[in-house]
Order: structure tokens, then C-alpha cells, then sequence
């Protein structure tokens, strides 16, 4: 950009200045997608009891591998640019507050079970008598009704009924799975597009929106080639390990260190004539046994064990520079320290420094797009437990001492 | 009522590898075009198909991530194709491309050559590490970028190879994190009168898939590494996946005060059915992980209640195991395969699935349906995916194009 554009991006780089949103979520699916509004630059409102403490909270990775509130990385990544406010939704005042919230604010998201908004008196047909144009999400493992919609939802259940745990094993093994929640990772994307959808629809025509997400559906279209090789086939697709359908040899292999390794990928002929000039075999490039993706997959315990002999001999990132070099898709499969070393992930400012109340300073991820004219913004680390509760109570809802005191009085914030 | 984003028009030239993203927007009601070659995406050559017959109108990849889309063939790498684009690109508020970075630019239609004719556009450019730094030139395929970011180390057996989800999942993070972004931009022309250029890396979308733990190292916390079944940390091991009779269950065992409740139940359960001791049953299950760091528990006792639980599981069917869960309020669902989802009871009571009828297939196709309902606007399957050229003629008519400009265009084979 030129230095002019910079100015402009600099005086105008907020995409979403002015959006309000408050954040009755928890955990990971729902607060990942208010993140991505907040970064760039939706003012939102994370509401937490301490008596109820949001799980995320007491799930790591922890600072300094301590205990504590504040200690959690999975919770700071999740609600950073956020306002924290403290209220206690089991009193009436506490609802109050929330009430006066949803008057003020465009979205409102929540992620309780289905039961809960609707036994306070706060459906979306309720609210809307308050707010006619209100924009509201609700979002939870399996959706507001149908059989399951009472289970007890988090993605580490969505990943086990939505396929995916199933679809990760190696050959006749047991299922292993994605890492963790997968479907926590999948839904906050379709949660977010369709929040900014209904915003712009609101902005046009006036109408509010309301959204019910079962985060199991959404994560479904991650998966929709398996879904429909069962119901055009009647094929059950099963778990190959790092087999690929088309591409071979295609796996893992072992590099020098402790559980470091390297993924290896060969798309066609011409990478495998590539890989085996670059480990040193070209007698391998002019094997029968390995002229075609076929042979190759029929004859792949020894290429890989070809491909393994060599690897083992470097660290995963040499094998991967070597291999990169020569024009073979391969990757040292990174853990987190590699992932903080790593030059690209540098280079893209993944790693963003915040200052910390409790730390010092924190680590979170930056926003996943980076956009040329309105650059997300990283301004706070996830808020203790009201942290914002001046802000949010004085300066947003107006009220005064006297209102505040009544609210501490009866309980309400807490 | 209208789609929400029916006045929005989107040029999908990431059809090979990020078509998810168009599909977003088109579901949600824009006017999505997906522009191919000729001679058909590469999408298109991608298994499985439907039947097993390797055909450029049966793929199902094609199927699913084409739907709501309407198609036009043109040839990116001639001068009337690239002519073409910039004039589709005038009347789009949305490109969306997955090129290697610098291969638009090659040809004249990288975000900076088209902004000055189309100052309202909205770029987006879906790459495998983003569009500079050192590796933005890397070879890559989805194990790699899985690799690349967390997610690949923590799935698998100790000191066995990692191991990743069959159905390839990297470049549909990517693609989901391009959908809200371009919305972002959408909501940005607004205020600053103009569009941008967004830029995605796949690496480091795929890294929302490691639930936070590549902020491991930066935050002094140890790693978390792949066992059977679960994860471990430091000494500290638990289990997510638990074998029953008759196949597996994912049951979240832990400690602390979200989980830590959930955990009590579990084992209250247990203890009514005379598996474990009373004094297991009551533990702090709250406040277990401070008994742990400071010493009072040994990390050998939590072991030991991981085998109590794993016995328990091992004696009971899956449906035992869920049905009980949903009375107790527990967190036990059944590990379930690619049919027992599409047969799901309440998948079908919601009626999330969609069927699309597709020429030369003689049964319509099942489609996972509606990502969100959404009360007013609902998220409709107008079209199944486009045909290779299917709408040519109805968007040279649009753009005013001749036709005798068409029939010159066809004859030189670009489009």
C-alpha cells in the first residue's frame, strides 16, 4: 500500500465500528465467532458469572502450566477485544441489565441449551417486543428442537455424532478422531457469515433476523464428499490413516528427534521422480514397482520405507526445506513450539502480544484474514471477570451510582 | 421475503479447492458464478463419483460445494478470457480465487490490476500459506497444511505417525474463515467506500482446528501430545474416546469447574451400580487439579480412576451408555459412521437434509441441508450445481455480450 492508503487505512480501519453485539456464549464454537466480529472492530459485550465459571476457563493450555481464572490460553484466545461484564443471570436484576442490553445492542448471541433463554422470558419473539429489529443467534450442538436438542453439547460430542472421529483411524484400528472439539473449530464460520449476512439485510431493509444454529449441521459441510459418496454409493467411507485416494506414497515419516516427523505428499509421476532424485534413489524413479500412483500404492511399505531411511537421518526441518526445494509437497508436522519458530507464521504476524492484567502480558492467534483497508485490531486480552463492568454499565447503559449500588446490593454482578 | 444477500454478486474462481466458501454466500442467497476452464474444474476430476464412473458431471465434491451456483467457462490464460473476467469482475461485488500466489497477477488479474476499474470489488485470495512470506510459494496438499499448524500431531497413538481426518479438511478452513471475512469487507465498503483486497492462508485457518494449544510454547505451557484415544499433557493423561461392547463412545472426563460436574454424575452412576468406591464418587472433582498441582492427589490416582471409568464404559453397549447420559445430563455421545449420520433420528426430525435432482444420475441426490435456519430468510437449495458452461449464454446475455462476440469466443475455444 502507498503511504496515502496506509492514512486512509489508519483513519477508517475499522469494518465494523459501531456493531454491537452482546456475547452470552462460552467455551469455544460460539465466542470464536464474536472474536472474528470483534477484531475487526464490533464492539461486543462477553457476559460471565463467576458463579457459573465458563468452562473454557479451567481448559488449557495454561500460563506457566498454573491454576487459576485467568490462567487458561484456550479462554484468553477465545475472548480477546472483548468487554467482560460480570452479571448474575439467576436474579432478576442481573436479567434487568440484560434486558437494557439487548435494547442497546444489533446482535445478541447466546449458546445455552435450548431451554434456557426461553424460561427467563427471553425467546427471540420476546426480545423482539423490545428491540423490533434485533438480530439474534442461538447456537448449540444439535439446534433448538428435534429429538437430542436437550443433550448437553460440546464439540468434542459434535466430533463424535457428526462422523468425524469415525473418519480418522488407521486401517482396522480404533477411531481416533480430529484433536479435541473439531466441530467448535467448523461452526464458528457459518455462525459469523450469517450474523454479517443478516446485519447487512437489517441495514437495507430494516428486518432483524433470527438464527438457529445446530453446530453439528454446520460442521456436516466439512464433510459433505463422504456424506454423499454413502448416499449416491451406499458406500461407508472408512478411515485410511494418511492413505489418499489418488495421491501415493502419502504419509508421516520419522525424523531425527523426539516425536518429530515429516508429512510427505506425492501427487503425481513427476513429484515421485522429483522425491527420488532429491533422497538420493533414482533408481526408485525407474522402478516398475513404482511408475504409476497404482504400483506405487501397491508397493508402499517400501517406498515408505525408502522415503523413512532418508528422512530419519535429518531434522524435520531439513527433510522439509530439501524436499520443498526440490518440488515435493512436505512439511515437518509442527507442534507448538515449531509453530511459534516457524518463519511463515512470523512473517504473517500470527502471534499477537497483548499487555495482561494477571501475566503481564499474553499470546493470543491473530485474526485469520488479513485485509488490506480495514486491518483487524488487536487492543485487549480477554477480560477477568468484570473487568468492564464501569464501562459497560456507566458508559454504554448510562446508569448512575445509585443503580450500580442497587445492582451490587441484590447480587446482580457477580 | 428475499435471500439476505440476494443483491450481491460473487465470481467463484476457487472452485478447486475452496469452493466452500462461494457455497456460503450462495447459500445465503448471493448470485454466485462459479467461472471454470473450458474444460471443466479441476474439482471435477476429483473423487468420489457418483456411481464410480469417472465423469466431469458426476463428481461429488463438485455436487455438494457447487450447489446455488450458476457456472461459466472461460479460459483465464487467453486475452478475450482475461477481457471477459475484468468485465464479469465490474458487475461482482465478490471474487473469490485459490491460485498459486502471483498466478492472477501473471495474468493481469491480481487484485491490484483490476482495482483501478473495479474500485468496489472485493478480492479474495485463498492460499495454501498466504500470499507472501517465506513458504507463500510452497508445495502443498491438505496433509501438509495439516501438518503446518497443530492440528496433525495431536490426532493419533503415541509414537505412532499423526494421523488425519480421511476426508481432506484443510482447504475447507480456509475456505470457511474467506466466507465471514468477505462479509467483514462487505460491511467495511460501507464506511470507507470501496473494496479491499482479503488474504487467507490456509496454515493458519487449519490452526483453530488445534483448540488453542499452538499458544502452548508462547504461553510457558507444556506441550499437549497424542495418545490412543485422548491427549496428554506434561505427566497429566485423560481420554475422549472409550471403547463399549459394541463400538466407541467420546465421553469428556475431567476435572475443574466445567467439566469437573459433569464428571461427579459420571460417577455417581458408577457408584449405584456398584463399580466404584463411594470415596471415588465424592472426590473434589471440582477442585481436583489444584489437589493435583500441589501434590495432595497423585497424578497415579487420576490413572486410576481413568481405569475405573474405561471398565465401567467397557461392560456397556453404546446405546446403554447414551441413553442414560440423556437422563443423567452426561457427557456421552456414540462414535457414529458416515451412515449412522445420514440416517440420524434427529437429523431427520430437524429436516436438514436437501435433495437435488441431477441430469444423468437417476435418483436425486442427498445433500447435507441448511448450515443455519434462519426464521425469515431461509436458506433455500435453489439449483444444484451448474453443468460445465450451463449458463454461459444467460450471463453473456446479462453482460450485453453479441452474439456473434459469443459464437467468436466459443470457436477460439475460450469459453
Amino acid at each position: 500500500m502507498s503511504n496515502a492508503e496506509n492514512a486512509v487505512a489508519d483513519a477508517m480501519s475499522t469494518a465494523l465500528e459501531g456493531v454491537k453485539v452482546v456475547d452470552l456464549m462460552w467455551v469455544v464454537a460460539g465466542p470464536t465467532a464474536t472474536r472474528m466480529l470483534a477484531d475487526f472492530g464490533a464492539t461486543v459485550v462477553r457476559i460471565e458469572s463467576s458463579n457459573r465459571v465458563e468452562t473454557a476457563r479451567s481448559i488449557g493450555p495454561f500460563h506457566d502450566n498454573g491454576q487459576g481464572p485467568d490462567h487458561s490460553g484456550l479462554f484468553g484466545n477465545m475472548n480477546a477485544n472483548k468487554l467482560g461484564l460480570s452479571l448474575n443471570l439467576a436474579t432478576e436484576e442481573g436479567r434487568g441489565v440484560l434486558l437494557d442490553l439487548v435494547r442497546w445492542c444489533d446482535v445478541l448471541c447466546e449458546s445455552f441449551s435450548p431451554r434456557a433463554m426461553r424460561n427467563w422470558g427471553m425467546s427471540y419473539d420476546d426480545l423482539r417486543q423490545l428491540k423490533p429489529d434485533l438480530i439474534m443467534l442461538s447456537t448449540c450442538l444439535f439446534g433448538q428442537d428435534g429429538p437430542l436438542s436437550d443433550v448437553a453439547g460440546f464439540g468434542t460430542m459434535g466430533a463424535a455424532i457428526g462422523g468425524y472421529i469415525a473418519l480418522a483411524g488407521n486401517p482396522g484400528g480404533d477411531p481416533i478422531g480430529p484433536y479435541s472439539a473439531y466441530t467448535d473449530y467448523l461452526s464458528p464460520r457459518f455462525a459469523a457469515a450469517t450474523v454479517l449476512a443478516a446485519l447487512d439485510h437489517r441495514d437495507r431493509t430494516g428486518e432483524g433476523a433470527y438464527i438457529d444454529q445446530a453446530q453439528a449441521e454446520s460442521s456436516l459441510h466439512f464433510m459433505s464428499t463422504a456424506l454423499l459418496d454413502y448416499s449416491v454409493n451406499g458406500r461407508v467411507p472408512l478411515p485410511c490413516g494418511n492413505d489418499d485416494p489418488v495421491m501415493a506414497p502419502h504419509g508421516v515419516y520419522p525424523a531425527q528427534g523426539d516425536d518429530k516427523w515429516v508429512a510427505v505428499a506425492v501427487r503425481d509421476d513427476s513429484d515421485w521422480s522429483r522425491l527420488c532424485r532429491a533422497i538420493d534413489r533414482p533408481d526408485l524413479a525407474a522402478d516398475r514397482r513404482f511408475a504409476n500412483a497404482v504400483s506405487r500404492r501397491h508397493n508402499q511399505a517400501d517406498a515408505d520405507a525408502a522415503i523413512a531411511a532418508w528422512t530419519a537421518q535429518r531434522s524435520a526441518q531439513q527433510a522439509e526445506r530439501e524436499l520443498q526445494w526440490a518440488g515435493v509437497p512436505a512439511g515437518m508436522v509442527q507442534n507448538s513450539a515449531d509453530c511459534l519458530a516457524d518463519p511463515q507464521l512470523q512473517h504473517r504476524g500470527h502471534f499477537i502480544t497483548l499487555d495482561h492484567p494477571v501475566h503481564g502480558s499474553t499470546t493470543v492467534e491473530a485474526a485469520k484474514a488479513r485485509m488490506s483497508a480495514t486491518p483487524a485490531r488487536y487492543r485487549t486480552s480477554a477480560p477477568p471477570w468484570g473487568r468492564d463492568n464501569d464501562q459497560v454499565l456507566r458508559q454504554i447503559l448510562n446508569y448512575d451510582d445509585e443503580q450500580i449500588a442497587q445492582l451490587a446490593i441484590a447480587d446482580a454482578l457477580t | 421475503m428475499s435471500a439476505m444477500l440476494s443483491p450481491y454478486r460473487v465470481l467463484d474462481l476457487a472452485h478447486a479447492r475452496a469452493p466452500l466458501a462461494g457455497m456460503m454466500l450462495a447459500d445465503l442467497g448471493a448470485d454466485v458464478i462459479a467461472v471454470e476452464p473450458p474444460g471443466g474444474s479441476a474439482a471435477r476430476r476429483r473423487p468420489p463419483f457418483a456411481g464410480d464412473v469417472e465423469d466431469l458431471e458426476r463428481s461429488l465434491f463438485w455436487w455438494a460445494y457447487g450447489r446455488n451456483k450458476r457456472g461459466i467457462t472461460l479460459d483465464l490464460d487467453s486475452r478475450d478470457g482475461q477481457a471477459l473476467l475484468r468485465r464479469l469482475a465490474q458487475s461482482a461485488d465478490i471474487l473469490i480465487e485459490d491460485e498459486r500466489p502471483g498466478a492472477m497477477a501473471a495474468r493481469g488479474l491480481g487484485y491490484d490490476q483490476l482495482r483501478p476499474s473495479c474500485p468496489d470489488l472485493i478480492y479474495v485470495s485463498v492460499s495454501a500459506f498466504g500470499q507472501n512470506g517465506p513458504k507463500a510459494g510452497y508445495e502443498e496438499t491438505d496433509l501438509i497444511l495439516m501438518a503446518a499448524a497443530g492440528p496433525l500431531i495431536l490426532a493419533g497413538d503415541a509414537g505412532r505417525p499423526p494421523v488425519r481426518v480421511s476426508v481432506p479438511q484443510a482447504w475447507n478452513h480456509a475456505a470457511g474463515e474467506a466466507a465471514p471475512a468477505a462479509m467483514v469487507a462487505l460491511h467495511a465498503r460501507k464506511r470507507i467506500g470501496r473494496g479491499q483486497h482479503v488474504d487467507i492462508s490456509a496454515q493458519q485457518s487449519v490452526a483453530a482446528a488445534s483448540m488453542s494449544t499452538i499458544l502452548s510454547h508462547a504461553i510457558g505451557a507444556n506441550e499437549t501430545s497424542r495418545i490412543a484415544g485422548g491427549m496428554a499433557v506434561g505427566p497429566f493423561r485423560t481420554r475422549l474416546i472409550w471403547p463399549a461392547v459394541d463400538g466407541h463412545i467420546s465421553l469428556t472426563f475431567l476435572f475443574g469447574a466445567g467439566i469437573g460436574p459433569f464428571s461427579q454424575r459420571l460417577m455417581s452412576w458408577i457408584h449405584e451400580c456398584g463399580e466404584c468406591s463411594q470415596e471415588d464418587r465424592d472426590l473434589d472433582w471440582i477442585g481436583m487439579g489444584a489437589l493435583i498441582l500441589g501434590g495432595q492427589m497423585d497424578i497415579s490416582e487420576w490413572d486410576r480412576l481413568l481405569d475405573v471409568v474405561g471398565a465401567f464404559i467397557r461392560k456397556r453397549t453404546r446405546d446403554e451408555l447414551f441413553d442414560e447420559a440423556r437422563k443423567r445430563g452426561l457427557l456421552i455421545v456414540p462414535v457414529t459412521t458416515v451412515d449412522e449420520v445420514s440416517d440420524s433420528e434427529q437429523f431427520a426430525a430437524r429436516d436438514f437434509w436437501r435433495y437435488h435432482d441431477h441430469d444423468g444420475w437417476n435418483a436425486p441426490v442427498k445433500l447435507p441441508g441448511p448450515f443455519v435456519r434462519v426464521a425469515n430468510s431461509p436458506i433455500e437449495y435453489r439449483r444444484p450445481a451448474p453443468k460445465i458452461g450451463e449458463h454461459n449464454a444467460e450471463i453473456h446475455a446479462e453482460l450485453g455480450s453479441s452474439d456473434a462476440e459469443r459464437q467468436r469466443l466459443a470457436e477460439a475455444g475460450v469459453i
